[in-house]
């Protein structure tokens, strides 16, 4: 223990870059930025959000999905190597499930500005559960994954490669089962047409996997900005491209079909949500950020490059992640436009009601990305996150 | 399960007597306490214009009032994580304030708009049938005002009973059948 505590004090003072400075400051800044959105959330409670009867779930829903989506696509990609042993793969595994850790820690944080009253979720959530519900399995998934990926991540420290292979299985379950489960929150409200099947569980996967890829190229990249990646690494890394370019293509052959079969019969509830994507209020964050900057250019780009440049690789990877924010925005809003009832006062045209995040709601998105990256900063200083073999 | 001694409440909507006062609305504010405070979210009953019908000068102006419509099979209780929604015996949906963490998930789930989040309950909120009335033998407040008897409230487990009656002599519908959700609100044709 005391050797643990040494070498992490080592690890903070050896870390102490102007660069690390220069992170933590952004981080820093974005986190107050959150707070006093957060001030005024407790000042005028869900006024200060866009949230409305009839679209109850906003942005910072969407940014929670965000968020634990990333978290579980890091743990998929990192068991890639410590828990199925394909070897290439281990040296992203303490970094990708830090960060996974970070991500979720963030999520959580985000969703309890959006729940009302997240204390007595504590309470009920045990007192009088509702086994019926997907919403109360997906927060007790995700609360097991936690604790199995800070177990995890323990044994990872402690070089304890067993303990923290079991870790890593419990956690890759865990998870899976709890990011199925946030798909069935969306995809077993009947009432939502455009959400409700089976479609959501699984799209929910697969879109974790990419995610998990893109940030583990970032992370990577980032690590090895001023000094030379290792070629274990580097073709890892490389490896992770093409992986992240197939998924990629997976993905977008799921949203053809989505967007072929919402559109095909007109039938309501999922045609109105599809065209409120296509051609409606939502069409630059579906065209511009999802499908070109999210899917298309990311696909692209690590394609006519083969899979063999990095940097690329990389600038893909980066585009993708904001593609993917707006991924998620369209998804939890599109779903809701269609209202369940006309009220001529709320319902504008082409028969939808309208959401927009207000600053409150934006500043709490961007201090949860600030969290996560302090979160992250702080573990990245704190522990040594590279894999044994090359320290 | 509802057995044989237990209520099933329903409420018969003729809504081609309905004029649009709204006294249902206030009458249910009054009754239950809610204060809108300038929040045009907040209400538990509404009245929705069905628009113009007939040819000048015989025009009739049609309206349908709602609100929750106690679904037999019912989305909101189902997805609600603490148990704060719940059916009490009679098959009413009801709310446990205490237990809501204002998810919003049953709002999502509600085919029907019926739910909305209330500052004053610092809980989600809907119509209830009036419950602290029907089992002191009162009428709904909604039920006990309205001026040309729109609505009639009773247990449909009683043959004998006023709804039980009307059901089975005209015809009715009720509102999103594809929805499958047995609602108890049944509209007369
Ligand atoms: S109308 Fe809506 S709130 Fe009422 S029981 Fe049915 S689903 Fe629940
Ligand atoms: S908002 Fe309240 S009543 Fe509705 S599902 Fe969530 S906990 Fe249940």
């Amino acid at each position: 223990m005391s050797t643990l505590i040494g070498s992490a004090i080592q690890n903070v003072k050896s870390s102490f870059s102007p660069r690390g400075v220069v992170w933590t400051l952004w981080a820093g800044i974005l986190v107050v930025i959150g707070l006093a959105a957060l001030v005024n959330y407790f000042i005028h409670g869900h006024d200060a959000y866009g949230t409305s009867r009839q679209v109850p779930w906003g942005i910072l829903i969407s940014t929670y999905v965000f968020f634990v989506v990333s978290s579980t696509g890091l743990c998929l990609v990192s068991s890639l190597g410590h828990v199925f042993g394909f070897k290439q793969f281990e040296v992203i595994g303490k970094r990708a499930i830090v960060m996974a850790i970070a991500t979720i820690l963030a999520g959580f944080a985000v969703i309890a500005t959006e729940i009302g009253y997240p204390f007595r979720m504590l309470i009920y959530n045990f007192v009088s559960p509702n086994f019926a519900a997907a919403i109360w399995w997906m927060g007790t998934l995700y609360g097991l994954y936690l604790l199995f990926i800070l177990l995890e991540f323990g044994f990872m420290m402690k070089v304890h490669h067993k303990y923290a292979g079991y870790a890593g299985l419990a956690a890759f379950v865990a998870g899976i089962a709890a990011h199925s489960n946030l798909g069935a929150v969306f995809g077993l409200l009947d009432a939502r047409k455009w959400w409700s099947g089976p479609f959501l569980p699984i799209y929910f996967i697969l879109s974790a996997a990419v995610t998990g890829c893109a940030i583990v190229l970032l992370l990577f990249a980032v690590r090895y900005m001023k000094e030379k990646m290792p070629d274990n690494v580097r073709d890892t890394m490389l490896t992770i491209s093409k992986l992240f370019c197939f998924l990629l293509g997976v993905l977008i052959f799921f949203g053809i079909w989505k967007l072929f079969s919402s559109l095909y019969a007109g039938a309501p509830g999922k045609y109105e949500a599809m065209m409120a994507l296509v051609n409606g209020p939502l069409w630059v964050s579906y065209w511009g950020f999802e499908v070109f900057l999210g899917m298309v250019l990311p696909f692209v780009l690590i394609l006519v490059t083969k899979g063999k440049n990095l940097g690329v690789a990389v600038f893909a990877a980066a585009s993708s992640m904001v593609g993917i924010f707006f991924m998620r925005y369209n998804l939890v809003v599109a779903g809701q436009l269609k209202p369940m009832r006309y009220d001529p006062e709320v319902v504008g045209a082409g028969g939808l009601v309208s959401y927009a995040p207000t600053i409150t709601e934006i500043g709490i998105v961007l201090g949860g990305i600030g969290l996560c990256l302090l979160m992250y900063i702080a573990a990245n200083m704190i522990f040594n996150l590279d894999a044994e073999e090359h320290h | 399960m509802a057995g044989a001694k237990n209520k099933h409440w329903a409420m018969v909507i003729d809504s081609a007597k309905c004029i649009d006062c709204k006294a249902c609305d206030v009458a249910c504010k009054r009754e239950n306490g809610i204060e809108a405070n300038g929040r045009r979210e907040v209400y538990r009953n509404w009245i929705t214009s069905k628009g113009v019908e007939g040819t000048y000068p015989n025009l009739k102006q049609r309206f349908e009032p709602s609100q929750c419509h106690h679904c037999a099979n019912t989305p909101c209780y189902k997805v609600c994580p603490t148990s704060a929604t719940y059916k009490n015996d009679d098959g009413l949906i009801m709310m446990d304030y205490k237990r809501c963490i204002v998810c919003s998930t049953c709002i999502a789930a509600c085919p029907y708009d019926a739910r909305y989040v209330s500052k004053q309950k610092k809980a989600i909120d809907k119509c209830t049938f009036c419950a602290h009335r029907i089992y002191t033998g009162k009428l709904p407040a909604c039920v006990d005002t309205c001026p040309t008897k729109v609505r009639v409230f009773g247990d449909l487990n009683d043959p004998e009973s006023e709804v039980s009656k009307i059901l089975a002599s005209r015809h009715y519908f009720v509102i999103k059948p594809e929805a499958g959700t047995k609602p108890n609100l049944y509209y007369l044709t």
